[in-house]
């Protein structure tokens, strides 16, 4: 089941099909592979970022466990991640599907991307952390697209001790 | 009781009990044996002589139901319950379980009958919304041929059926007839604590859940100790935000089986600026690039600011600044349970207030700023008592009774539970 009016002749240009494709890419490897600080960097100023059940989206509630309404708050999540909390070391392997196009309207690229997380743990244990989708409104600047908006929707309703990093 | 179980009476004395391997310190309440964490047997007992002892349970919120044939499932200890809600408006809870095989009657989250009813799957037995059995497919046969038995009589089997009671559209069920009425379960003072925090009419914001790998006490434990947050959770301290805290205390209820823990803020509250009513967090004063995280409004009369109420055995209410909401502790085996939170704001929040709850909502759950770390702490304790469960906890933060104190530095809390657990379990 999908929120969203799907119009298959949607279309985006070659180019922005790339950008977008990079900046998926580029930010899961941002999380994955310890480069936390750049994470904010696929946002742009006015942004949002949240992370919620499949249930509560279905049910039209627009926040869960995590609801970041400017880049500011995200530069803030991660100098909170890297010198506050108190969680074991542990690793995040992104999956990502491919993007579907959903809408564009006004400049702004609204796409669903499927993906599934796999935490690592310091003793190596291993357990497939969250799948679910992203539902993104996204810009293109120039070389880059960027995010106005991600909404992470988990398929699950529970969260395994902590969502320290971001999906 | 089911019909099965005839000959047993209700009262858990009489209920045949796994051996419990604890034995319990002389010094009393201010030792906890760690083997109580991870002994199965204690585990099993626990089901009966806590969960389904003299106590009171959070079912779910009334508004989840509103309406005649409206169900939800939900968990008490780890039997699966169905709260629902009748005709004539009466909520009822009753144990998910059918007499015959043992199926679960429901098998989702929440949903309406339009028929008073509930059919088994299995075998499409029907109960009817008081758990009584009220049809049997098949009970005469096909064709004269087969069926059940001619002394077989329906009135004999039922589901099995808790008491219900309500307080500010929380809904709470026992299972068991010596329990007080929740009132006085409850005691006055938590009662005025939720009905003070929870003033308006109650909407939920969101629901998720966190899985703990650690024995359910550890976590109700964490709720009710106000030793540690400023200790293991340095979120306020880094970013300098409980440098407005004042007076603080421990509340409890005559019998100190339930805790509030609370801090108040100074009314002056200097470089700040008031807006409508808002208290702007200025940008200079804490470490945050974007202090709107911690923009408040001054929601209750008392100036307090944070409050967190855990009652026995398990269920939690909070108030963290204007982000309000309740947590379920379902356990899921010896080394595990479940924390269920529920957000909540109020039908009457303005656009702006629930803008605030929704950035507050960043300081709670799973990923929550504040309390994330108890999401892990737990399973700290797991890992390090596993190879030294003949060793005895220390809880003498704060003296050795029980009993409400003017000060956060205490496990007086901790103490009051373990105090009503161990007459609960006989240990």
């Amino acid at each position: 089941m999908s929120s969203i009016t799907r119009f298959p002749e949607l279309v985006v240009s070659a180019h922005a099909s790339a950008c977008i494709g990079r900046m998926m890419a580029r930010y899961a490897s941002a999380i994955d592979n310890g480069d936390l600080e750049r994470w904010p960097d696929f946002f742009t100023d006015d942004c949002t970022y949240r992370i919620l059940t499949r249930t509560d989206f279905d049910a039209g509630r627009d926040f869960g466990i995590w609801y970041c309404n400017t880049r500011g708050m995200l530069l803030d999540r991660v100098s909170s991640i890297q010198s506050v909390n108190v969680f074991e070391p542990h690793v995040y392997r992104h999956v990502l599907g491919p993007t579907e196009i959903v809408s564009i309207e006004d400049g702004v690229i609204g796409c669903e991307t499927s993906y599934m997380v796999v935490r690592t743990g310091y003793e190596g244990e291993m357990m497939i952390f969250s799948a679910g989708r992203y539902i993104d409104a996204v810009v293109v600047d120039g070389q880059r697209a960027l995010l106005r908006e991600r909404t992470v929707v988990t398929d699950s309703c529970r969260y395994d001790a902590l969502v320290a990093l971001p999906l | 009781m089911t019909g099965g179980k005839e000959g047993f009476s209700a009262t858990t004395a009489t209920i045949a009990m796994p051996t419990s391997r604890i034995r319990w310190p002389e010094e009393g309440i201010t030792r906890v044996p760690l083997r109580v964490f991870s002994d199965p047997a204690t585990y099993e007992r626990e089901q009966d002589a806590v969960f389904r002892g003299p106590t009171w349970s959070f079912l779910c919120l009334d508004i989840e139901i509103p309406n005649a044939g409206d169900y939800v499932t939900t968990k008490v200890g780890h039997t699966s319950v169905i709260v629902v809600r009748k005709g004539d408006d009466s909520i009822h809870a009753l144990v998910n379980k059918c007499v015959h095989k043992g199926s679960v009657l429901c098998y989702e989250a929440q949903g309406h009958r339009k028929r008073p009813n509930f059919v088994c799957p299995y075998h499409n037995w029907v109960y009817n919304f008081d758990g009584e059995l009220t049809s049997v497919a098949f009970e005469k046969g096909v064709h004269g041929k087969g069926g059940m038995p001619e002394d077989f009589d329906k009135a004999n089997f039922r589901l099995t059926k808790l008491r219900v009671d309500t307080i500010r559209g929380l809904v709470f069920g026992s299972f068991s007839d010596e329990a007080p009425a929740l009132l006085d379960y409850l005691g006055p003072v938590m009662v005025r604590h939720i009905e003070r925090t929870l003033y308006g009419r109650v909407k939920i914001l969101g629901r998720y859940s966190q899985v703990m790998h650690n024995n359910w006490k550890l976590y109700v434990e964490n709720s009710r100790d106000n030793y540690h947050p400023s200790l293991l959770h340095a979120f306020f301290s880094t970013f300098k935000i409980n440098r407005l805290s004042a007076e603080g205390g421990t509340l409890q209820d005559e019998d100190s089986r339930h805790h509030i823990t609370f801090t108040k803020r100074f009314t002056d509250v200097g470089d700040q600026v008031y807006d409508s009513g808002i208290i702007r967090a200025q940008r200079d004063d804490f470490g945050l690039k974007d202090p709107s995280l911690i923009d408040q409004w001054m929601e209750y009369p008392d100036q307090i600011t944070n409050a967190i109420m855990s009652i026995f055995p398990g269920f939690v209410l909070h108030q963290i600044m204007n982000s309000l909401g309740v947590r379920q502790v379902v356990p899921l085996g010896v080394d595990r349970c479940e924390l269920i939170w529920t957000v909540l704001g109020f039908e009457e929040d303005t656009p702006e207030q629930t803008m605030i709850r929704r950035k507050q909502s960043n300081l709670v759950g799973p990923a929550g700023y504040v309390s994330m770390e108890d999401g892990t702490i737990g399973a700290f304790v797991e890992k390090g008592i596993r190879g030294d469960l003949d060793d005895n906890a220390v809880i003498e933060m704060g003296g050795k009774d029980t009993g409400p104190m003017a000060t956060r530095a205490t496990e007086t809390s901790v103490r009051g539970f373990w105090k009503f657990y161990r007459e609960l379990m006989h240990v």
